[in-house]
């Protein structure tokens, strides 16, 4: 099969995930159903895997694995579950991409990666606390494009 | 608790459309109770957050 990535881009990822720390594990979901962006969504993740041997993948499907799909949140595809591994354990952050990572959004993928690794949001303390104090679920969804 | 999620909103305009999404990035808190156009700083999101949870 022909590669989406070229070698150009395999190296600046490479040299992008020097900066990883800690294992980062990526939830791919697909779907039997119409489903235009899956397959091509799936092949880019199993490339970005192949870079380095801190960020693995695993493939489910909706319907087929509907109990994963409901542990991790996820209710369309192609979904992106961005989680951190510690040693066999997958840790959800509840950090998720839906739709495919292309254009501008390629590189929000590759520095979700990078932020999961560091274990650490980055956010100031005011929001820390107000976060930690949450007494409901609390659901953000930013809508993108690739261009 | 909390789930953050970006979506492509060519792939699901339903939901786009759904939740009035006119340009990108906009950020739609608890389906609909809250949003967000643009990328603004964190304390702008962290003010719109607290009013659509409260």
């Amino acid at each position: 099969m022909e590669k989406l990535l070229n070698e150009q881009v395999v190296s600046q990822i490479r040299k992008t995930f020097e900066q990883m720390k800690e294992p980062v594990h990526l939830l791919f979901f697909g779907s039997q159903d119409n489903c235009e962006y899956c397959a091509d969504t799936r092949q880019l993740l199993e490339e970005i895997a192949a870079v380095d041997e801190k960020v693995s993948l695993s493939i489910y499907n909706l319907q087929d694995n509907a109990d994963m799909a409901a542990r991790f949140n996820v209710d369309k595809t192609p979904a992106i579950v961005i989680a951190a591994k510690d040693g066999e354990q997958v840790i959800d952050f509840g950090i998720q991409y839906s739709g495919i990572p292309a254009g501008h959004e390629f590189g929000t993928l590759i520095n979700d990666i990078i932020l999961v690794s560091g274990r650490d949001s980055g956010l100031s303390e005011e929001v820390r606390e107000f976060l930690k104090n949450l007494e409901k679920p609390l659901y953000l969804q930013v809508f993108v494009t690739p261009t | 608790m909390i789930r953050a999620e970006g979506v492509e909103a060519t792939e699901f305009p339903e939901l786009a459309n759904q939740f009035n999404v006119r340009g990108v990035p906009q950020t739609v808190i608890n389906a609909g109770m809250g949003t967000v156009v643009g990328a603004v700083p964190e304390k702008n999101l962290l003010a719109e957050i607290k009013r659509a949870v409260n």
